[in-house]
């Protein structure tokens, strides 16, 4: 009867153990967070080009990250690209309008992301509101044709 | 002449003998996975199940976990040398994780579950057949579909996926103590891009429907070639290896399939 | 209702592959009686206890046990039958993963909701009925061939079935555990008012314990009767078997070609058809 209990334990503990591992995978490798909504809110930014950015990538501030973008697709008014950005809510009408983001890259392959400034403007960003100043994805090809043509032109 | 013709008839007639075996055999498999898995267990049957689990599932849990580690560290020896080449080896831990999650854990795993719990599974049940405890249970009126091969398939489709995570997690330890601690990947840019690019839905919750899939091809056929054994020592033998070269077979044609539905955009 | 016969096997017919086991077979085994089934090795007589048991389905012919057709049975009524059956195989077919006390209370369990007392006080009837209350917590690994064979006595009786079949119960021992059975089975029998069907080869010890006999060979019954009218059988069949005589109707040689062409090296003779 006590093995069957050491036993029943041993199958207890490898379930949690799978349980956990799912849990860290999640956490730690793909990076959910646990976060509720309530404790995020959105902004909108558009880009003229957003490189190679995907859904979660960072945003980060100063270096630190303080959201992950929330959903890219296309506006079909402006044909650019809108990204939701979901922040800290401990950011929320702590941002002035004329915030810049920017799309980033980490090293020279590494993954994209985007990176906040803060501007001076004394009001600030709320919920659903768009930054407006934004600056695009570096593009490789684009970076060289222009150091091509202004060698040419000198 | 005469004989040329009969030679070649005889040929064609053992092949349609054999395509009539063989599709007997997987109907004869098929009728059995579903009579064994259909139903409500009892308590009993919880308790079996719990016995089983132990034993297919704890006691692979050595052989899974220290596989899962040297695969991680090779990934991040391989991959670093590799990625130094064009100064990315910030995406080490991408690379490490996607490897992992997509191919590696579920493959290797589920090999490894054959070898170790699903030929123990046909030798167990062959076992019982050659010593006439599966009929004397049909005697006493029990079924042994449902109290020897139910537990036993259940707690095999169960483990594997436990174990699968198991193999990820310590893989992309192994991983980490190569790239960072050895190599001397930056740790902030091995955790930050492998959770940029590691998508929680479509990576591991694929790697985890293949390991499902595994579990289950893999734990039938075992169960079912201890089954359907001939029980004599030779054929028990014959069954257990039978139940490594099929199930291993299987695993590797299922995941071409699955990584081309999943990942290759059919 | 008590004077008809408690097993009636009507033109049996049944064949593995192309070889044919029975070809007709009629018995009829009465209620409350020990019936002896032999035959020499291969005539299929475990075969026979496999059919009445309902684990193999005849290709003709009909097995009927108190009134109920087993092959015309459906699963479910076919294990309640079962209850009322018990069977002893050959190798004791001991569940390995059990202790003695758990493999005799396996049909309580399974079977009925008597609490853990009660199985208890009754698994040690069984198991002092068959001399072994002491070897309770052995593992059939632990137990010698007549133990076993002894454990798995008690398992079968365990439910209190109305029918046993005995599969080769005496192959295999020494004489002492041979005595043992031979007594347990005589004993069981008129204790429990139980219909028995023991499938031997055994001579001596089976005559000693049954009360009727069917004498099985080439798919056919070839005599039935008490012990004391198949002792004095005329039939060569029955006298060679009863008698254990090395050569008869049954041949000591398995069929093969002429001895000297074969020990000559002669190409053998072409079959002809």
């Amino acid at each position: 009867m006590r093995r069957s209990k050491t036993m029943e334990f041993g199958v207890g503990l490898f379930m949690i153990a799978g349980i956990l591992g799912l849990v860290f995978l999640g956490l730690r490798v793909s990076g959910l967070t646990l976060s509720a909504p309530a404790q995020s809110f959105q902004l909108e930014a558009n880009f003229a080009n957003i490189g190679s950015l995907k859904p979660r990538a960072r945003v980060t501030m100063a270096g630190v990250t303080v959201g992950r973008v929330e959903s890219i697709e296309l506006d079909t008014q402006w044909f650019d690209a809108r990204v939701v950005l979901s922040l800290d809510s401990e950011l929320e009408g702590q941002l002035s309008r004329d915030t810049i983001a920017s799309i980033l890259t980490a090293g020279l392959l590494g993954e994209q992301y985007i990176g906040l400034s803060a501007g001076g403007d004394p009001e600030m960003l709320e919920e659903g509101d768009t930054i407006r100043d934004t600056q695009s994805a570096l593009v490789l090809e684009e970076l060289i044709q222009q150091f091509v043509s202004n060698m040419a032109s000198n | 002449m005469q004989s040329k013709f009969s030679n070649g008839t005889a040929r064609i007639t053992r092949l349609g003998r054999r395509g009539c075996d063989l599709m007997e055999a997987l109907g004869r498999a098929g009728v059995f996975l579903f009579q064994s898995a259909v139903g409500v267990p009892s308590r009993e049957g919880w308790r079996l199940w719990l016995h089983q689990m132990h034993f297919v599932g704890v006691l692979s849990l050595a052989i899974v976990l220290v596989s899962g580690l040297f695969i991680g560290m090779v990934l991040a020896l391989q991959g670093y040398t590799i990625l130094v080449d064009f100064g990315a080896e910030q995406a080490l831990g991408q690379m490490v994780a996607l490897s992992l999650l997509r191919e590696l854990a579920p493959v290797v795993a589920a090999l490894l579950f054959a070898g170790r719990a699903g030929s123990a599974l046909t030798a167990e049940i062959g076992l019982m057949k050659a010593t006439e405890q599966l009929t004397s249970m049909e005697m006493i009126g029990v079924d042994p579909l449902r109290r020897v091969v139910a537990p036993r398939l259940w707690a095999g489709f169960v483990s594997l996926p436990i174990l699968t995570v198991g193999f990820s997690v310590v893989g992309i330890w192994g991983g980490y103590l190569v790239g960072v601690e050895w190599l001397g990947v930056f740790e902030g840019s091995y955790w930050s891009n492998m959770q940029a690019n590691v998508a929680f839905v479509s990576d591991i919750g694929n790697g985890m429907i293949k390991s499902a899939v595994f579990a289950l091809v893999v734990t039938w056929i075992a169960v079912f070639q201890g089954y359907d054994l001939v029980p004599t020592s030779e054929g028990i033998s014959r069954a257990t290896t039978r139940t490594v070269v099929y199930s291993s077979l299987a695993v590797l044609g299922l995941d071409f399939v699955l990584t081309a539905v999943m990942f290759g955009g059919l | 209702m008590t004077d008809a016969p408690f097993i009636e096997i009507e033109d049996l017919y049944f064949s593995r592959g192309d070889h044919e086991i029975f070809r007709g077979i009629n018995m009829t085994i009465p209620r409350g009686k020990v019936t002896a089934i032999m035959g020499p090795s291969g005539t299929g007589k475990t075969t026979l206890l496999k059919l009445i048991g309902g684990q193999l389905t005849p290709e003709r012919g009909r097995i009927v046990i108190d009134g109920q057709d087993v092959h015309r049975l459906s699963r479910k009524a076919l294990f309640t039958l079962r209850k009322r059956m018990g069977m002893l195989f050959q190798s004791g077919a001991l569940f390995s993963d059990l202790d003695v006390f758990e493999n005799v209370a396996f049909p309580l369990r399974v079977h009925t909701d008597l609490p853990d007392t009660m199985v208890r006080d009754l698994v040690l009837l069984k198991l002092q009925a068959v001399g072994l209350r002491g070897a309770r917590h052995l593992t059939p690994a632990e137990l010698s061939g007549g133990m076993a064979r002894r454990v798995a006595l008690a398992r079968a009786v365990a439910l209190d079935p109305e029918l046993i079949l005995y599969d080769e119960p005496f192959v295999g021992q020494d004489p002492i555990s041979m005595g043992v059975l031979v007594q347990l089975i005589k004993r069981l029998n008129q204790a429990l008012q139980l219909t028995s069907v023991v499938v031997s080869h055994d001579i001596k010890e089976t005559l000693s314990i049954a009360d009727y006999l069917y004498l099985i060979a080439d798919g056919q019954v070839v005599a039935h009767g008490t012990p004391q009218t198949l002792d004095t059988n005329q039939d060569p069949r029955v006298s060679q078997f009863i008698h254990g005589e090395p050569d008869g109707p049954v041949p000591f040689h398995y069929p093969a070609e002429a001895f000297y062409r074969d020990i000559l090296g002669e190409p053998p003779m072409t079959k002809t058809g």
